[in-house]
């Protein structure tokens, strides 16, 4: 793992897109050229434009790739991501970047991560960066949108998963929100909780630390 | 886009270093007067439409100052975020003693105490020394009252920066009156 460095100035430059890979019928991984001198840390973003419209995403990728690799939910009408799910390879795009401060910080405590839907990006960056006893709880649909589910099961002390519909399928796999299984999950007591997906889920998750995990420390990351 | 969580809605929030804290805490109340002081400059460049572009760069340049200052209040001395935080420039301080002199230059010497007010940009410059002076004492009682150490370092340079800008917005506010052709009004015991 890889410690927060001063060099997070962020610079414009143009990448190309060198791949996409659907991980399920709503979210993709989309593959970027990396230019020489782009460098980021794990849990930063790297923010794509396209005319007047402007979106942050989460870099999915370690710093050490040779590729930058973000994972995508397609919007219906939105405004970047229905045209970066169909873009042909090739197709150049102006970037900017690294951006954000939503870096793993090792400290003592246990780190507790919470993600929905594509907000495990930032975690997957840290897992491949070679962050390791976490714990992770992630909040979705249903088990098909449970990416990256190899990678970060290997990589947590403990990996939890919660579906919103349809049955679990391995013992690590729940239903309900990940919030009402936190305090199950979590004894009492301080920890670092990295917080990245929907806003509710931030605020909820929140108000359950204040409530229940007196002395934590809060870093969070909101997906729209 | 919503920019809301609502996860403050219960009178916490976090610092940048993370930590859950009431929204009442020195350093939240330190930052958010040093919000109020930007916000205030930024109605002072406003109402200040026909000042001379380097004047108007100039209170702008401070803003991104107040910004970096309010980076570290927002942080625990010695957190590991300190360490992605730009440094604060001691020579900012100097570039501002630079700035009042150039204005001193052209005002008349004080010989009264003069009462805040004249053209309304001056008012507004006062307004902003005056809430300045505040978040310098904000930043006074975050540091425990004394020269900081090396892990308040930050706050140190922050404390001189304050104290050099509620000087200078004081000596803007004469500037802003000559500039407008009001004289001083001096304070009558």
């Amino acid at each position: 793992m890889e410690s927060v460095s001063r060099n997070l100035r962020p610079g414009p430059f143009t990448s190309r897109i060198l791949g996409r890979r659907w991980l399920s019928p709503t979210a993709f991984e989309l593959r970027l050229d990396r230019p020489s001198g782009f460098d980021f840390q794990p849990g930063q973003r790297v923010r794509l434009a396209s005319g007047p419209d402007e979106r942050d995403y989460s870099i999915a990728a370690a710093p050490a790739d040779p590729e930058v690799v973000l994972c995508i939910r397609r919007v219906a009408g939105g405004a970047l991501s229905e045209w970066l799910a169909t873009a042909g390879i090739g197709t150049a795009i102006s970037c900017s970047g690294p951006h954000g401060y939503f870096t793993f910080k090792p400290s003592p405590r246990p780190a507790i991560f919470v993600a929905t839907g594509t907000g495990v990006a930032p975690f997957v960056s840290m897992a491949k960066a070679g962050a390791e006893g976490f714990m992770l709880l992630h909040g979705v649909r249903r088990a098909e949108d449970l990416f990256y589910r190899d990678l970060l099961s290997a990589a947590a002390r403990r990996y939890m998963a919660c579906l919103s519909q349809g049955a679990p399928d391995a013992p690590e796999v729940l239903t309900g929100r990940v919030t009402r299984h936190l305090e199950r999950l979590v004894p009492p007591g301080a920890c670092d909780f990295y917080l990245c997906g929907r806003g509710e889920m931030i605020r909820d998750v929140t108000w359950r630390i204040d409530e229940r995990f007196s002395g934590s420390r809060v870093y969070s990351e909101i997906f729209y | 886009m919503k920019i809301y969580t609502g996860s403050g809605d219960r009178g916490k929030t976090s610092l940048f270093s993370g930590e859950r804290v009431g929204k009442d805490n020195d350093r939240i109340e330190a930052y958010g007067d040093l919000d109020e002081l930007n916000a205030v400059i930024g109605a002072l460049c406003a109402g200040l439409p026909e000042a001379p572009p380097d004047r108007r760069a100039e209170l702008q340049a401070i803003q991104s100052d107040l910004f970096r200052i309010g980076a570290w209040l927002a942080t625990t001395p010695g957190a590991p975020e300190a360490e992605s935080l730009p440094p604060l420039d001691p020579g900012r301080s100097v570039w501002l003693e630079g700035a009042i002199d150039c204005m001193q230059e052209d005002l008349s010497p004080l010989t009264a105490f003069i009462l805040p007010g004249g053209h309304p940009s001056a008012a507004w410059a006062h307004v902003a020394r005056t809430v300045c002076r505040r978040v310098e004492r904000r930043v006074v009682r975050l540091a425990g009252g004394s020269s900081p150490g090396e892990a308040e370092a930050p706050l140190g340079r922050a404390m001189i920066y304050l104290n050099r800008l509620s000087d200078y917005l004081f000596v803007f506010a004469r500037h802003c009156n000559r500039w407008h052709g009001i004289a001083d009004t001096p304070w009558k015991a």
